[in-house]
């Protein structure tokens, strides 16, 4: 998995692309959990080159909202695919996460 | 005249190696009529499956066989996932129910681990637990409709 990071006025966005999956989990929350460390806690995760995830994909993303919250920060989601976005779904984590489409609505969000 | 076909597949329980069943899984898809958002649905049944058994049978060590069988039936897709690990409780099977509604201000209630066999079974039609000589086997099944088999 590929992730790019850029910075945004104090918020973090951070892209990812390939399959989030068991097998890329460690290095993923590695690299998260280093981003909300490293910054304010503000996290924009931009899934549009995500083409599958599993609930071992979704704990990280757990995870690293779980850290973000104890900076008195937030995480949310952008360009959720239909697969994705099913599975955030299914085990109904769109009432945790916040899910936008559109990257300047995800910022303001996170002013 | 329809038959029914299937194709046995083993894995070293790595958690590199389950995507190559992902891929063999959606080649097969492709023989069916099963729309994306169906397909996507099954591999992530699959894959939550075989994501249990490296996890929790085997306890993630490498080393050990894990076998999807793939079954393609006029009327169903079959998987059937067989380990030689610790078996599961088939009570885990048979108690889960639909996934709680998380509470935002509660992150004990957030995480998504543990969902795999509720997953699962939102994904698919029928899932059953068996352990049998020694290998443990999640079958599940998700009914195609009759209408034949889409583009090869």
């Amino acid at each position: 998995m590929v992730l790019t990071h850029r910075n945004i006025d104090g918020i973090d966005i951070v892209a990812l692309a390939g399959r989030l999956v068991m097998a890329d989990v460690p290095q993923v929350r590695q690299r998260l959990l280093a981003v909300v460390e490293q910054g304010h806690g503000k996290l924009i995760l931009d899934l549009a080159e995500v083409g599958f995830m599993d609930s071992s994909g979704l704990s990280v993303l757990v995870s690293v909202f779980k850290a973000a919250r104890l900076k008195n920060g937030d995480v949310v989601l952008l360009h959720l695919n239909p697969t994705v976005r099913s599975l955030v779904e299914l085990t109904r984590l769109h009432q945790v996460f916040s899910i936008f489409d559109d990257e300047t609505m995800a910022l303001a969000r996170l002013r | 005249m329809a038959m029914t076909r299937t194709i046995s597949l083993a894995i070293d329980s790595r958690p590199e190696c389950i995507e190559l069943l992902s891929h063999a899984l959606r080649g097969l898809c492709g023989l069916t009529a099963l729309p994306a958002a169906d397909i996507a649905k099954v591999e992530l049944a699959m894959v939550e499956a075989v994501n249990n058994a490296v996890e929790h049978a085997y306890r993630g060590e490498p080393g050990h066989s894990v076998v999807v069988e793939l079954l393609l039936a006029p009327d169903r897709l079959g998987l059937a996932v067989r380990d030689r690990g610790e078996p599961m409780d088939p009570r885990k099977l048979t108690g889960v129910g639909e996934i709680a509604k998380p509470d935002r201000a509660d992150p004990k209630s957030w995480h998504p681990r543990g969902r795999g066999l509720a997953i699962i079974k939102s994904c698919m039609d029928s899932v059953e637990y068996q352990v049998r000589d020694g290998v443990n086997v999640l079958t599940m099944s998700r009914t195609l409709d009759r209408e034949g088999p889409g583009p090869g």
